[in-house]
């Protein structure tokens, strides 16, 4: 899903950066505010992000030709909350876009909101909705299901925007309901085993 | 900071991450629903190159050693990062 560069036209990359750029300095602030940096959240942080970093590596092929790799949005919110969430993603996003030219630099504001800020709010308010009536699982399923899928919306509303097009929010829109079952799953399986093995880092 | 498994988890997902990344991708040629748009839309990647580490790969090694190596490298700076904002975090209390 990360977008390259020559994909978006100036101004849409340039609306979606500052966006982003809102959004991460008011995490900043709700971190310094709130006191939410706390030493072990830094280490979860440290270690989250290593782990979505990695598994970003891995595609999984599926039938049909298309492949998946866990974004991971959803499950930084959950685990991290919003305001840490965001930092996480933005952290492993600016990573692979400036090491590894994984996402154009012209494309960073994009893919900040799409991966690093919409699918981390996405997964953090349906799990907690969720977590009311359902079990860790159940809920973490659904939440990184719904994550995936709005991050791909997003994602191509911000193409269908620089191309006037609704081709782009179709495809990605579709592809990811169905490919948002698997992060969903894997979101669902990660929350749940935290639950049982390491119940603080889902304190926050 | 990190604990064993946590280390041990990561490691294993680094050195299989080729076999998925480059081995399955190369034999099965799929490909994610972003390139389905550009080819709707005709796009084209501009290509811009400011890392030698474009892709996941080194330069001089195999694609699949280059790519378990800019995996090791993007962790380190990660958790480097990690030891500076707590470090930081600590020094300003």
């Amino acid at each position: 899903m990360h977008i390259p560069d020559g994909f978006l036209t100036l101004p849409v990359a340039l609306i979606s950066l500052a966006i982003s750029s809102v959004f991460i300095a008011l995490s900043i602030r709700k971190i310094r505010n709130e006191n939410l940096l706390t030493s072990d959240r830094i280490s979860i942080l440290t270690s989250l992000s290593a782990g979505i970093f990695v598994a970003q590596m891995i595609a999984w092929p599926l039938p049909g030709g298309t492949s998946l790799h866990l974004v991971g949005g959803g499950l930084a919110g959950i685990v991290m909350g919003p305001w840490l969430g965001i930092i996480t993603m933005s952290l492993v996003l600016l990573i692979q876009c400036l090491l590894f030219h994984d996402g154009g630099i012209t494309a960073i504001g994009a893919n900040i909101l799409s991966m690093g800020i919409i699918s981390v709010l996405t997964g953090y308010t349906i799990y907690r909705l969720l977590r009311r009536f359902t079990k860790h699982f159940i809920a973490g399923v659904i939440a990184g299901w719904l994550s995936l899928t709005s991050a791909g919306i997003v994602s191509g509303t911000i193409l269908g925007a620089s191309w006037s097009s609704y081709l782009p929010i179709y495809i990605m829109g579709v592809w990811h309901i169905a490919l948002g079952i698997i992060e969903g799953m894997i979101t669902g399986s990660v929350i749940s085993y935290l639950n049982v093995k390491a119940k603080n880092v889902l304190r926050w | 900071m990190l604990s064993k498994n946590t280390i041990i988890a990561l490691l294993t997902l680094l050195l299989i991450s080729p076999l998925f990344g480059i081995t399955l991708a190369d034999m099965l040629g799929y490909h994610e629903p972003l390139d389905l748009v550009a080819e709707e839309l005709g796009l084209e990647e501009e290509e811009h190159t400011w890392t030698p580490l474009k892709e996941y790969t080194f330069p001089g090694l195999p694609h699949w050693l280059g790519y378990i190596i800019s995996g090791a490298i993007g962790l380190l700076i990660i958790f480097a990062i990690g030891y500076l904002i707590k470090h930081m975090a600590v020094v300003t209390g």
